[in-house]
């Protein structure tokens, strides 16, 4: 019995521990697997001819002929829903129709004015014409406010069949008759007692609508943002967009007591038996031609800058920014590091000093990145830069110096135990030959002890690529130009990262761009450290001469 | 002499040579010598640096309340530096994190070293110490846009930014380090170690739980400091993940509250304050407790490593 | 990095307990010994320690020019410190001390003023182990040569192929020179070794247990090489194998517990020697 549950015990031990591999195991799928798959859509994705057009515009790449081309046929198949809109809201969209009415009398006040200076009109005939204009103007402003439709119709007629209507034959208030006969036709369609329903939902079917296909042909200037510029770029925005198109979500009391519940209505259904009603039908079924949909490898994405909020474009500067930082922080730590390893192996006996030296790497290889990074605020940013007069303020150099500092540790480390690995007959060897010291460590040592060196090179570079703490106060800035000199600070892609998932709120649109970026930080790293084991092998089992 | 005539080099040297050797010789060794100083000198400057802007903080008569205070407000007037609460938050979400990473991550290493066959061993080591690797702020990322909105939907908590959700990533981020370490100490201490509890009759759960893991106690436990070290000097995660909120959780095991860290609050505030301000001192005073406690933990480390049966050199470099 | 090891021309050292050499009057100051025949190596009351450990004691000990000396001896009993003290290996090891005179071509190579890559050029060495660098078979060879300042490629390639001719190892390799030496079989490799070793044009040839790592056909190959070298070099070889010291060598010294018990030609000692210890161990009665 004794030894059953000793087996059990030894069975369930084993079992435990199997499960703490497996554990581990999901956490890494689980951690990695949406950055991943969310990151690579930042890249491999279904693309619109709106982002055609947007990288056309902003990045200058692509075939803009062909590129025009293709606008040209979607914007050809959006026209009927453009039209649509455009004709509903004549009816609907008083405010709009009241400040044309109001335009045009505007106008042909001005026009009076300007005979009467020319001398063609007599001062007081033109201030009766005015007068009249103005009654008119009264009326169709009458007819747009009422939501009666009988009295909307009468005012109109009021207004058509005007024994003034001559008066204002060819001249800017002709457009006012032509305003009152669109009006019309629309008052005879629509329900005037839903108009402000219809106002509002219009509103949100137009917004949606220009985020959808992008800004109407012939309207409004160019907006200032970029992302008001496009429609959906990428077809699983598109289709995001058209769902939230078709169906409004709605919140609806269930039962009293509980939170609202939410349901889902056809946006159609609130423009049931009017014109638009079409609308939906068209985009559900014909919104692949209006956005050309194709599958996109977008390899600019590691090369191309971005706009504001990193809504388009790419990761470039933050790539190059790390990649600057990183081969600073190496150039710096590189020599000392496999210099001070040299020297703990070639020159150093047992002695107090060697332990202090010890102590010392081990201290600076303890020390908290985020600590690294006041040092380097205190020593770099404001003592020493300063007094050397190179910059004053954050710099790519100070945040590379404080990356070496705390890579240091990792390549003595590397090169020490690689040094010491490097078996002594092969110094013997040398030293046999009549080399001498420094010749059997430049010629025998040190190639020999190479793929130990090199990784933890490597290493220290995937280390120094992937700490944001360090540069926080010494380098990193989230908007900035291209990286260019090592005396300005720089964007890097570890500080953007964590910019865009905290305290950028037009990154969080963009969530493929927020993890595209992570995902270019680990994998940059991970390749690097695949790189650091590659070598290490392949070196490894050149020098074992298969 | 005939066989005088055989060397045609002569044995001995010049007084030139003599003399050249010896300054190249001191030369390259005077070199060598200032630059492995560079190590011993950053350690000092760190530690100068550090403590001299941290020392207009201590002068400053505002000491006293630091570690018997909760109350932070550094920007308001009068200002109030207690920083008892952000110690008592990074003790939280250290001893959270280790609580789960040390049993996974030492049983992860008895597993690895005892119980796979070592030709998966060889591959699934470096694949653990490529974790390691993967920077924090990609944690970070996870930790903010995927797992908090999960705690909140799931779990019914107020904000999935919470000690919690800070514990178990750290502990994702800081099991590497312990099985690495673990695994080495483990594997040193020998094959005769477990042959002999077999041979008097132990099954493999008692031969490793009563003899090999106290064998290997020492780097086990070097490789836990060094891992609570990590999750100790963790900034960007914690600083993305704890919520930031500068209070002393109540009850006390309510982990689903935020709390905030000493290094967040560095992180947090260091880029918006102005230079030589009790402020800005008061945030190296933070960075001073920092080093002390990471310093400590290292010497300790340190006096187990060479204590333990482990080689020294051996387990260390993983860290 | 070596350390200077200890001048025997400077005051005594108290911690050696060794007894004094008897002709250590004059040593150190590169005056030479009074003058035996035409001895190319010699040593006179030699000890070597490391630390408080004894290598060797009072050798005294002729080689002499275009011979083969063996040295002969149980396991530990300091044939190895011996010979790495004639080109000074011991150097390199922490704390390792000589006394008492070891005379090269006439001058004491523990002097201070001695240089050590001329006499480590011209005293060459061959290792237990086969230990070529991981390099190729050229970049090993020609390794000595590039020390020595030599450039040109057409003169290395001269050297090597002469060098390997030598060590009878051109004809396996001569088609990948460019491959890496530790591709090689461990009797190539250490061919190579001595390849490399006569690349430096050495006078003196010191090998200690060449053979002891290989298989009997590759130690045949070896001793031919041996005999063939002796007509340009002078060499020294360590051996555990009796039988080896009998076909190989001119002369044989035995070497026990750090101390010379014999010394002398080849045929005499394995015929009629004259110490006990020496049949004893000769004839496999020993210990
Ligand atoms: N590097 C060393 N450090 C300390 N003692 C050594 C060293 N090399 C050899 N010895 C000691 O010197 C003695 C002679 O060794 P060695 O010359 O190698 O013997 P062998 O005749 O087997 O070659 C041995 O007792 C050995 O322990
Ligand atoms: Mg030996």
């Amino acid at each position: 019995m004794r030894t059953f549950i000793r087996r059990v015990l030894d069975r369930l031990f084993t079992s435990i521990a199997g499960l703490s591999i497996l554990l581990m195991a999901a956490a890494l799928v689980l951690v990695l697997g949406p950055i991943i798959v969310k990151g690579a859509s930042a890249v491999f994705f279904c693309g619109t001819v709106e982002f055609r057009r947007m990288q056309v515009h902003e990045f200058n790449s692509g075939d803009t002929e062909a590129v025009k081309a293709e606008t040209q046929r979607c914007q050809e198949a959006r026209k009927p829903a453009w039209e649509l809109i455009e004709l509903f809201s004549r009816g609907i969209d008083t405010d709009r129709l009241e400040g044309q009415v109001k335009d045009a009398i505007r106008e042909y006040d001005k026009q009076m004015r300007n005979r009467v200076e020319a001398g063609s009109l007599g001062a007081q005939e033109a201030r009766n014409l005015r007068a009249k204009a103005r009654r008119l103007r009264d009326f169709m402003l009458d007819a747009l406010e009422t939501t009666d439709k009988a009295t909307a119709l009468r005012r109109l007629k009021d207004v058509l069949d005007s024994p003034d209507r001559a008066a204002l034959q060819a001249t800017a208030g002709e457009e006012l008759f032509r305003l009152a006969e669109q009006y019309k036709a629309t008052v005879e369609t629509v329900d005037l007692t839903r108009r402000d329903d219809y106002a509002a939902a219009l509103a949100e079917t137009r917004t949606l609508l220009t985020r959808l296909l992008g800004p109407a042909p012939g309207s409004a200037p160019k907006a200032a943002l970029a992302q008001f510029r496009y429609g959906a770029t990428r077809w699983d925005q598109a289709l995001k967009l058209r769902d939230e198109l078709l169906w409004r979500e709605k919140y609806v009391p269930d039962q009293p007591g509980k939170p609202l519940k939410k349901t889902r209505v056809r946006r159609a259904d609130e423009f049931a038996n009017t014109k638009l009603a079409a609308l939906f039908p068209m985009i559900d079924q014909r919104l692949e031609k209006m956005l050309n949909p194709r599958s996109t490898f977008y390899w600019r994405f590691f090369t191309d800058d971005s706009t504001p909020g990193h809504f388009f474009g790419g990761v470039g500067p933050e790539a190059i920014g790390t990649l600057m930082l990183t081969a600073i922080a190496m150039l710096l730590a590189v020599p000392v590091g496999v210099m001070t390893a040299a020297y703990l192996i070639e020159c150093m006996r047992e002695s107090l000093a060697l332990r202090v030296l010890r102590t010392c790497i081990n201290t600076l290889a303890g020390v908290p990145s985020i600590v690294f990074g006041l040092f380097g605020l205190a020593f770099f940013v404001l003592w020493l830069l300063p007094k050397l007069s190179l910059s004053n303020g954050p710099s790519a150099l100070a945040g590379a110096m404080t990356l070496g500092m705390l890579v240091l540790p990792i390549i003595i480390r590397a090169s020490e135990e690689a040094l010491r690995a490097v078996p002594p007959s092969y110094r013997e060897a040398s030293l046999a030959l009549g080399a001498g010291g420094l010749r059997t460590f430049v010629k025998v040592s040190l190639p020999a002890a190479m793929p130990g060196i090199l990784t933890g090179i490597i290493l220290a570079m995937s280390r120094a690529a992937g700490e944001t703490a360090p540069i926080l106060f010494t380098a990193a800035v989230a908007v900035g130009p291209w990286p260019g000199s090592p005396l300005k600070p720089c964007r890097a892609l570890s500080y953007a990262s964590y910019d865009m998932a905290v305290s950028d709120k037009l990154a969080a649109q963009v969530p493929h761009n927020q993890a595209g970026m992570v995902l270019t930080l680990v994998v940059l790293v991970l390749l690097l450290n695949i790189v650091a084991i590659v070598i290490r092998s392949r070196l490894t089992r050149k020098l074992r001469g298969t | 002499m005939a066989a005088a005539t055989d060397f045609d080099r002569p044995l001995l040297l010049t007084p030139g040579q003599d003399m050249l050797g010896w300054i190249t010789l001191r030369v390259g060794l005077t070199l060598l010598q200032f630059v492995a100083l560079t190590c011993v000198l950053s350690v000092l400057f760190i530690f100068i640096f550090i403590v001299k802007e941290a020392l207009p903080f201590f002068t400053s008569g505002q000491v006293g309340e630091m570690f018997s205070s909760a109350e932070w407000y550094p920007t308001s007037d009068p200002a109030a530096f207690g920083v008892w609460a952000m110690i008592l938050g990074s003790v939280y979400v250290t001893v959270g994190a280790m609580v789960i990473a040390v049993p996974l991550g030492l049983l992860a290493a008895v597993f690895l070293s005892d119980i796979v066959p070592f030709g998966i061993r060889q591959v699934v080591k470096p694949v653990i110490e490529l974790l390691a690797a993967i920077p924090s702020v990609a944690y970070g990322f996870f930790a903010v846009l995927v797992f908090a909105p999960w705690l909140q939907d799931n779990l019914g908590v107020d904000s999935g930014k919470n000690i919690l959700n800070c514990s178990i990533i750290l502990a994702v981020m800081a099991v590497p380090t312990i099985v690495s370490i673990s695994e080495d100490a483990l594997s040193a201490a020998g094959r005769d170690l477990r042959e002999g509890a077999y041979a008097l009759g132990a099954t493999r759960a008692e031969a490793l739980c009563m003899v090999v893991i106290p064998a290997a106690g020492g780097g086990i436990l070097s490789g836990v400091i060094l891992g609570m070290m990590r999750a100790i000097g963790e900034t960007m995660l914690v600083w993305m993940a704890s919520g930031n909120a500068n209070q002393i959780p109540h009850p006390w095991y309510d982990i689903t509250q935020s709390v905030r860290t000493m290094t967040a609050t560095i992180a947090g505030e260091m880029g918006e304050t102005a230079k030589n301000t009790t402020h800005y001192h008061a945030l190296f005073a933070i960075g001073l407790v920092l080093l002390a406690i990471t310093f400590g933990l290292n010497l300790t480390s340190e006096a187990l490593m060479t204590r333990g049966r482990g080689r020294p050199g051996t387990a260390r470099r993983k860290a | 990095m070596p350390i200077e090891v200890p001048n025997t021309s400077e005051p005594e050292d108290k911690r050696l307990s060794l007894p004094r050499p008897v002709a250590l009057g004059a040593v150190g100051n590169g005056q030479s010994l009074a003058d035996h025949g035409q001895a190319i190596i010699r040593s006179r009351g030699f000890c070597l320690c490391y630390g408080d450990q004894v290598g060797v004691k009072n050798i005294d000990m002729e080689v002499y020019p275009r011979s083969v000396t063996s040295i002969i001896g149980p396991s530990g009993c300091g044939k190895s410190t011996f010979l790495r003290s004639i080109n000074r290996m011991n150097d390199l090891v922490p704390n390792a001390r000589a006394e008492g005179v070891l005379e090269v071509n006439g001058q004491d190579v523990y002097d201070k003023r001695v240089n050590l890559v001329n006499l480590r050029q011209q005293v060459g060495m061959v290792f237990q182990r086969p230990n070529p660098f991981p390099k190729s078979i050229f970049d090993n060879v020609a390794y000595g040569p590039r020390v020595q300042g030599i450039r040109r490629a057409a003169r290395l390639a001269e050297i090597v192929e002469r060098c390997l001719q030598h060590a009878a190892l051109w004809a396996e390799v001569k088609d990948d020179l460019r491959k890496s030496a530790l591709a090689l079989s461990g009797g190539q490799q250490q061919r190579l070794c001595i390849a490399r070793a006569l690349a430096t044009e050495p006078k003196v040839l010191l090998m200690d247990e060449p053979c002891s790592a290989l298989d009997p056909v590759a130690t045949a190959r070896i001793e031919e090489l041996i005999a063939r070298l002796k007509n340009d070099y002078t060499i020294v070889i360590v051996t555990h194998n009796m039988q080896q010291a009998a076909r190989v060598s001119d002369r044989t010294a035995f070497f026990c517990l750090g101390e010379l018990i014999e010394c002398g030609l080849t045929r005499d000692m394995f015929t009629t020697p004259q110490k006990r210890q020496t049949e004893d161990y000769i004839t496999g009665r020993f210990g």
